[in-house]
């Protein structure tokens, strides 16, 4: 079978580092085109380059750390309720919803603070001690409905009186 | 590190996988990687004698500092124990391995771009493989030689990095870990003949570039 530069070409980097075999259909092309056959010669003296390039040994500590950390992740306890928090996506998105949510509150004026204002009233007003002017002030205010309800009562009674003894 | 160590140090029974592989049939890693998956301490034992060392040099080139590839290579262990109730041996076992190692040296890489000094030669700095200065060199190369030599070191060293992502990952794979091109077509999520035009592009201006050290 014959072969074309463009397989030759594929093979190369494999041809040229010897993880591949030069087989006579690839010895056969080789030795009749000077251009791959040159190109192969080239990538072989840059692998042979590359070979310089050594990576040192794990060291005698690698083992020791390692164990240290797998130590560590065993005891690790479980994320927990809470440990969603930790992905980033989870936390980007909740985020967001607070920042919604704050934007929502602040829509149209000043709506946080009105309801401040209001629960800040209602919390100086129950807070007062009785006997002060603040205090009488604010059970008179709470009691103004039951006052009202007992002179409607009173009205009520006396047109009672008015019909029986007319 | 004698593998016992770490097996007693997890709590598990030393011996249950070197027992099971002296039988007839060795594991393939995707069914050691099940035995871990099942609790098996020591089966995780033998993935890290196996390949600490292969990842360690993956990392060293990919940082270009033993320190760093360490802590990475550790990392992608952690990762592999972290993931062992989710692993499914759908895909050999070494595709996955690297590409956590690659996930994990490529993150690296990014964050500290900027950190990264560019490859120099000095002479008083010591050489971070050896561990030798210029002044303590090997005694059969003159300072010319050593001189030399080192600065091929640093040009391969620059210009492999200087390679783009991809290219510079499939080169280190393929030359320095002795991987073939659908290992790392797998890797990388390419097509082989992709990743063959990729290694082609990447040799030829390795080719280029060093070729006044050749």
């Amino acid at each position: 079978m014959v072969m074309k530069c463009e397989e030759i070409r594929d093979m190369m980097p494999d041809l040229a580092s010897g993880m591949a075999k030069v087989t006579p259909e690839i010895r056969g092309h080789l030795a009749g085109c000077s251009a791959c056959s040159g190109k192969l010669e080239e990538f072989r003296q840059t692998m042979a380059l590359l070979d310089e390039w050594q990576a040192p040994e794990p060291s005698p500590y690698f083992d020791v750390r390692l164990r240290a950390r797998l130590r560590e992740e065993i005891a690790k306890p479980a994320g927990g309720w809470m440990g969603w928090l930790r992905r980033p996506v989870l936390a980007t998105a909740l985020t967001v919803l607070m920042a919604i949510g704050v934007g929502m509150v602040f829509h149209d004026g000043d709506g946080i603070y009105r309801h401040d204002n209001v629960v800040a009233d209602n919390d100086v007003s129950s807070q007062a001690e009785p006997g002060t002017a603040v205090g009488d002030l604010s059970a008179l205010d709470k009691n103004h409905d039951l006052y009202s309800d007992f002179e409607l009562l009173d009205d009520l009674q006396v047109q009672q009186n008015v019909s029986a003894n007319p | 590190m004698d593998g016992s160590v770490l097996m007693a140090s997890l709590g598990s029974p030393p011996g249950t996988l070197q027992t099971a592989l002296a039988g007839a049939e060795p594991y393939s890693d995707a069914e050691v990687m099940l035995r871990v998956k099942a609790g098996d301490e020591g089966a995780f034992d033998y993935l890290v004698q196996k390949y600490r060392r292969p990842l360690v040099s993956f990392m060293y080139r990919m940082a270009r500092n033993s320190a760093v590839a360490e802590d990475l290579a550790q990392e992608v262990f952690l990762r592999v124990y972290r993931s062992r109730q989710t692993y499914e041996a759908s895909a050999k076992f070494t595709t996955w391995l690297y590409r956590i190692a690659t996930n994990l040296a490529v993150n690296h890489a990014r964050d500290t771009r900027k950190e990264r000094p560019e490859v120099t030669v000095s002479l008083d700095e010591p050489d971070e493989e050896t561990g030798t200065t210029m002044d303590v060199r090997d005694a059969s190369m003159t300072v010319e030689e050593s001189m030399v030599r080192r600065e091929r070191l640093a040009a391969i060293r620059s210009k492999v990095e200087a390679l783009p992502e991809r290219q510079r990952l499939a080169v280190i794979m393929h030359k320095y870990q002795q991987m073939d091109y659908r290992q790392i077509s797998e890797v990388l999520k390419l097509s082989e003949s992709a990743t063959k035009s990729l290694l082609f592009r990447a040799y030829e201006s390795l080719r280029e570039q060093l070729k006044e050290f050749v």
